[in-house]
């Protein structure tokens, strides 16, 4: 064996180890991207599907989407409508329905990146707001995107809300909660709790659901308190979904006022 | 102000042994002495300081998405995201071993009093856990950057320094036999990391949020604020009881 | 056992107990603190361990004649890191569903001290069969670890083993509830995982004199 202490060696081998570590990277990313894509994007389509209630749940505490064969058409039968408001300073500068949308970015509504698109609005620019209508129980729904921080990393969702904003069902995921404690919000009994709650006061006033601790209704049959059961030792987690609802759901509301006019 | 709070709470809030328990294995093993402690705790900060303003660089301009929209627009669409732990970890293990050069150079025997954990602060998860808090919290600016690695860097060191502390005191003690060394050691950092949760709470307090929506709603604002001050004093009673 | 002498059986067995890499070795406490409030947790990063452990003992202990001493650890580190990177991408791209559950111990096993610990203290000065067979007995060793602290914070903080309530429910008080039992939040805490750390490394040097420190 050469001497491996040489820099002259050790030269080489970095070299040599970037350009295979670098292209065998690079080749199974972009090998495997099209399948990714198209991966993340039924499970966008399953998450939105979720969160209005159409699922493949069987029974207590189990969460099934609808399965990724079947998923594409389920969801383009059952979203009547997808909206796209560009949105600035809480007003709405425009309001989009998808083909007006594709035509002008070239990209479906509901793959809309969120993460992005709150980057802009912190710039200062205006941003797009998805929101996707459908049906469930004869009452039409619109499901919103949000997506907050968590105490590792990004947290996010989909709500469901009617057309006075009481919640209709919930789906939240996160990149990396503590498992058992802030990954809980993945957890049937936490989004089921949401269900029902209101967003608004009776004057109309945007409030939010807090995830409070010592909640004196472990049940949640009180669907007027604007809170939510919190988890056990996950107090941030828990507090990053407060947060993400009480900021990203407001935006909406200029739009559900339209609505009730 | 930005930077006083910041530095403040990644010690105290967002201590990285007490709050969010990332470093543990070097805190555990090397924590015998206050002199190793020391040494290795400054190497911690050192290593912080630099790694954590790096990869906010590596984050902007490489592998967001977007980042590379500097080289033309042609490259905006590009997502290197799924390169940033790697990213991340050589850098880190490339000061690390500059670290490690320098110190067996100019200190032979803190180096050897180090031994086996110099290399291990590469996988110290602290110093990576501060680069990817770091790209998690979307820090803001080079400064804050720095600012963030040094301050976490503080609080792991300080960590260390109090264990440190009480477990030379501790060797006077009537430890049971064999709970001697690690096994009270482990005992006396939970029981901090629980005084340290208190700390958490006064994360729970303010709501950052809050600022540029009023703007906006001034008008809504006056009639939502009597409402406001109402759900206050409710809040504020609930936590009492 | 006839298919390893007894010195590779060693290797195998050292690390269950006497060897233990948590309680012993000092190795990978973080991951053991922040996934053990649930025994499935605990499981799927012990199986993740035991993989990339095993995997990368063996690809590093192949170059172990070939990497320069000056930059051993990133080499190492570039190794796990690709190695862990790969299997994500794959997962993704073929199993979705398992890529979800996964992904949250990514980085977990990236910084774990107990991968670069064993590389830098085996791997680096042994043959491929015997670093495999000693990172399959470390990862073992930590697994155990992980469940026997998975099971008692499971069980005393939210009642349950495997996601299924043993105790009865905790809301309806039924079964044990029925009696004033209550579960105890803390136990879901970090801090309580160290205690219970504590608490195995006491029984293990109560049992094993040998091990206890000066």
């Amino acid at each position: 064996m050469a001497n491996t202490d040489k820099n002259s060696y050790t030269i080489i081998f970095a070299i040599a180890m970037v350009i295979v570590v670098g292209s065998l990277l690079a080749f199974t990313a972009s090998s495997l991207k099209p399948n990714i894509k198209e991966n993340e994007r039924m499970e966008k389509q399953q998450n939105i599907l979720y969160a209005m209630g159409i699922n493949g749940n069987k029974g207590e505490g189990d969460i099934t989407f609808i399965s990724t064969d079947k998923v594409s058409e389920v969801f383009a039968s059952k979203i009547s409508e997808q909206i796209v408001l560009e949105v600035k300073d809480g007003a709405i500068l425009k309001q989009m329905n998808r083909d007006e949308f594709v035509k002008a970015n070239n990209k479906e509504p509901y793959l809309i990146d969120i993460k992005k698109e709150q980057a802009k609005a912190k710039n200062g620019s205006s941003r797009f707001l998805p929101l996707f209508k459908g049906e469930q129980e004869g009452k039409t729904v619109y499901v919103a995107p949000i997506r907050g921080k968590g105490l590792w990393d990004a947290i996010w969702g989909f709500v469901a809300l009617d057309k006075d904003m009481i919640v209709r069902g919930t789906y939240f995921d996160h990149k990396g909660e503590t498992p058992g404690l802030g990954a809980n919000i993945k957890q049937r009994y936490f989004m089921d709790d949401f269900y029902g709650e209101r967003l608004l006061t009776d004057a109309g006033v945007f409030k939010g659901i807090a995830v409070a601790k010592g909640n004196n209704d472990p049940k949640n049959e009180d669907k007027d308190d604007y809170e939510v059961d919190a988890l056990a030792g996950a107090t941030i987690t828990g507090d990053g979904v407060s947060a993400m609802i009480k900021k990203d759901l407001k935006l909406y509301l200029p739009y559900f006022k339209n609505l009730k006019k | 102000m930005e930077h006083v709070e910041l530095f403040f709470k990644s010690i105290f809030i967002d201590n990285m042994v007490f709050a969010v328990f990332l470093g543990m294995c070097s805190y555990l093993a090397v924590s015998k002495k206050v002199a190793t402690a020391v040494g290795l705790g400054a190497a911690v900060i050192f290593v912080l300081a630099i790694t954590v303003p790096l990869n906010w660089l590596l984050d902007q301009y490489l592998l967001q998405p977007g980042a590379l929209s500097w080289l033309g627009a042609e490259y905006a669409d590009y997502d290197l995201g799924f390169l940033s732990f790697i990213m991340f970890i050589a850098t880190i293990a490339t000061m690390v071993q500059l670290v490690e050069i320098i110190v067996e150079k100019f200190s032979p025997s803190l180096y050897n009093s180090l031994g086996i954990f110099l290399p291990l602060i590469a996988v110290n998860c602290a110093i990576l856990g501060g680069s990817l808090f770091m790209q998690a919290r979307e820090i803001e600016s080079l400064g804050l950057a720095f600012n963030y690695g040094i301050s976490s860097g503080i609080g792991w060191f300080l960590a260390i320094l109090a264990i440190a502390a009480i477990r030379e005191k501790i060797r006077y003690s009537s430890v049971p036999p064999a709970l001697r060394g690690l096994g009270i050691t482990f005992i006396i950092t939970g029981l901090m990391g629980i005084g340290f949760l208190s700390f958490g709470g006064m994360l729970t307090g303010g709501d950052e949020e809050e600022k540029p929506a009023k703007k906006v709603e001034a008008t809504v604002k006056k009639v939502e604020s009597k409402e406001d001050k109402k759900e206050e004093i409710a809040k504020n009673t609930k936590t009492i009881q | 056992m006839a298919l390893l002498s007894k010195k590779d059986a060693k290797l195998i067995t050292d690390p269950l107990a006497d060897n233990n890499p948590i309680t012993i070795q000092v190795l990978g406490i973080c991951s053991a603190l922040a996934i053990t409030a649930e025994l499935k947790a605990s499981l799927v990063m012990g199986i993740a361990v035991l993989f990339v452990l095993g995997v990368g003992n063996v690809v590093i202990s192949l170059m172990r004649n070939i990497i320069p001493s000056k930059i051993r650890i990133i080499v190492q580190l570039i190794v796990v890191a690709s190695l862990v990177i790969i299997v994500d991408q794959v997962l993704k791209a073929f199993a979705f569903e398992l890529s979800k559950t996964l992904s949250v111990f990514i980085g977990l096993i990236i910084t774990n001290c107990i991968i670069m610990g064993r590389f830098e203290a085996f791997a680096l000065a042994n043959g491929p069969w015997r670093s495999f067979l000693d990172g399959i007995g470390n990862a073992l060793g930590y697994a155990v670890i992980l469940l026997i602290v998975g099971f008692f914070r499971e069980l005393l903080g939210s009642g349950t083993l495997f996601g299924i309530p043993v105790l009865g429910d905790a809301i309806e008080k039924t079964g044990l509830y029925a009696t004033g039992y209550e579960n105890n939040g803390f136990m879901l805490m970090p801090p309580m995982a160290l205690i219970i750390v504590g608490l195995i490394i006491w029984v293990q040097r109560s049992r094993n004199k040998s091990l206890i420190e000066d």
